[in-house]
């Protein structure tokens, strides 16, 4: 019972693996992306957000677009991808290659990168663990939040989305399924993972439990005045 | 000493490094390397070793023993590794195979995990006994000499795994390579928090006065280091801003040429007295970290690098770093963000200019310096990277691993 009702923070940490391979111009990166490991096409889309990388991009990709080969356009269309969008790797994959292939067909004939600043594509290996710090109410809930580490944030709202499917996050599902809070899983989930670095995600989730908090906080005041 | 980080690292790294502790408790783990002081590997491992004692895990640090010719070739091979071209017949090969087998006689090679660090040891290889060995090179690998590459690829192939430090240094191994970038010790000599008065003292040891800007580097005298540029930088500067230079490094017994560039850099230096060259001695960690406080602005103004750890003990300071964009400086370097990144001795001089202007943008540029190394770059995460490679290579072929 109290496995169920109690919120266990967990963080991720990732070790980063080299897979020996690269690509120079968008030509090669379109066709290492059809034979790379699901493993690294993850790494390079879903992890961008563990790295603490500023919100010009939203994956890898993009960003080599954007600032190794300069090619604004292709990594505009490369940061729109919806990654919660698909519902496995290849599905993804597919949409990344879709991507390219037209914009190839609008810009055949793209830059290269200069030497060593090719895209290099690296898998991880990634270590789960407890950070030692429980919930079992909105109030402890709220005080554990201030003070985890964003990499927790990571695990709970971004790695949740692949774990849980549908968009659907562990904090939302956790208020909603042990307190029925609907409302507040649904404020939570509306807040954009592609729109804000972790530090301020973090501080929206904080937000949206301070304020549905106080609320609780209110009714109990207005039992006790009543009684 | 691990309670010594409590407060300062990540909490998250220090969690996994106990857990990972527990998991590999008793084991033996045995790191090899070529010099005791000097440079980045000893003085990280110096501070590492007793620390993974006291998470439970037996650690012993060895290191080989070379003659002359034998460094004189390594010294080559790091070179050509870099990039520069250099003659390394089959005779130094054979000198290197048999040095190390040498020592292979008298080392205890027996160990769990055995990390051998750079090409130095890396035949060691030959002489196995058992374990996971796991080959650490340090060096920028981005755009080596081939056949020196090549050399050395018949020994890594039998190593279970390669650590780089950076993912574009990585190469075509048929081993698994991580990657797992250097750090610092927030807690050590050279990087613990000092006293406005224990700077001045030391800059009053060096005859360093305190009245104008001090702009600092601090590495070995070697001509990747680009000295010659840092001097050229300053002295443009200095046409429109007053300050001094203070050129700072140890020897380190595995470089036999140290000594010919710092000549070289005296001749250019040419008696300017607002220029300062000290040659330090080895263990001058304290003089370090006090020369890196006092300076307004500090310059890593490498042409090639491993890593370049000094510019995360700079920024460890608050301090806005110029580094040039080479190895693993981009890493620590976000540009405009948590310093400045350059390509020639004008960009660097332009940027030193901007900081010496810009008083504010400098501190807040320094203090979102200090918090990227907090988060990226300190032992804590380093040896929480090599256990976790020591315990992803037990737990092979699984890319999520509960703890």
């Amino acid at each position: 019972m109290e496995e169920k009702t109690t919120f266990q923070f967990m963080q991720c940490i990732s070790l980063l693996k080299a897979t020996g391979r690269k690509a120079k111009s968008v030509r090669e990166l379109r066709d290492r992306i059809s034979d790379v490991s699901d493993e690294s096409i993850f790494h390079h889309t879903y992890q961008y957000f563990l790295k603490g990388n500023l919100l010009e991009y939203t994956n890898d990709f993009a960003q080599w677009a954007g600032e190794s080969i300069e090619d604004n356009a292709l990594s505009e269309r490369l940061s729109n991808i919806d990654l919660y969008a698909f519902r496995d790797i290849n599905s993804l994959r597919q949409e990344l290659r879709k991507v390219i292939d037209e914009h190839l067909d609008v810009f055949p004939e793209p830059k290269e990168a200069m030497p060593t600043d090719e895209f290099y594509f690296n898998e991880t290996v990634t270590f789960v663990f407890p950070v030692g710090t429980r919930a079992t109410n909105l109030a402890e809930f709220l005080t554990a939040l201030r003070y985890i580490d964003t990499a927790s944030v990571y695990y709970h709202f971004y790695e949740a989305r692949m774990r849980l499917g549908g968009g659907i996050d562990d904090f939302s599902r956790w208020v909603e399924e042990v307190f029925g809070k609907k409302e507040l899983a649904g404020r939570i989930r509306a807040i954009d993972p592609f729109m804000h670095d972790l530090e301020e995600i973090k501080k929206h989730i904080i937000e949206e439990v301070e304020e549905e908090v106080r609320k609780d906080m209110e009714v109990i005041d207005r039992c006790l005045i009543s009684i | 000493m691990f309670d010594q980080y409590i407060g300062i690292s990540p909490k998250s790294d220090l969690i996994l490094l106990q857990t990972l502790g527990e998991r590999l408790h008793n084991r033996t783990f045995l790191h090899i390397n070529s010099t005791r002081e000097g440079g980045g590997v000893a003085e990280i491992l110096q501070r590492m070793i007793p620390m993974l004692g006291e998470l439970g895990i037996q650690t012993r640090w060895e290191v080989i023993e070379g003659d002359a010719k034998f460094f004189d070739m390594t010294k080559k091979v790091h070179n050509a590794i870099q990039g520069n071209f250099e003659d390394i017949t089959q005779d130094m090969w054979q000198h290197h195979y048999e040095i190390n087998k040498k020592n292979a006689g008298k080392l205890d090679l027996e160990a769990d995990a055995v990390l051998i660090h750079d090409p130095q040891p890396v035949p060691l290889v030959e002489f196995k006994k058992g374990g996971i060995w796991l080959w650490r090179c340090h060096i920028d690998v981005s755009s080596p000499q081939q056949e020196v590459c090549d050399y050395l690829n018949q020994y890594c192939r039998q190593y279970d795994a390669a650590i780089f430090s950076v993912a574009k240094f990585a190469r075509a191994l048929p081993i698994d390579e991580f990657i797992v970038p250097p750090s610092i010790d927030p807690v050590s000599e050279k990087n613990k928090d000092l006293t406005s008065e224990e700077v001045s003292e030391i800059l009053e040891k060096f005859q360093i006065t305190s009245d104008r800007p001090i702009i600092v580097q601090v590495s070995r005298f070697d001509r990747f280091k680009d000295p010659i540029g840092v001097i050229k930088a300053y002295r443009l500067v200095r046409k429109y801003n007053d300050c001094i230079l203070v050129l700072a490094g140890s020897p380190a017994t595995d470089d036999p040429e140290g000594e010919k560039v710092l000549d070289e850099v005296r001749e250019y230096a040419a008696n300017d007295p607002d220029i300062y060259i000290l040659l330090l001695p080895p263990f001058s960690d304290r003089d370090i970290n006090a020369l890196q406080r006092a300076a307004t602005v500090i310059l890593q103004k490498s042409l090639r690098e491993g890593f370049g750890l000094t510019v995360s003990e700079a920024m460890w300071k608050g301090k806005p770093v110029i580094g040039g964009a080479v190895g693993g400086i981009p890493l620590q370097i976000i540009h405009g963000v948590t310093g400045f990144l350059v390509y020639s001795v004008e960009g660097a001089a332009f940027r030193i200019r901007q900081l010496l202007n810009n008083p504010l943008m400098a501190g807040e540029m320094g203090e979102k310096a200090r918090e990227h190394v907090r988060k990226n770059f300190l032992i804590t995460r380093q040896m929480r990277d090599y256990l976790s490679v020591w315990y992803a290579m037990e737990n092979k072929g699984r890319s999520v691993l509960e703890l």
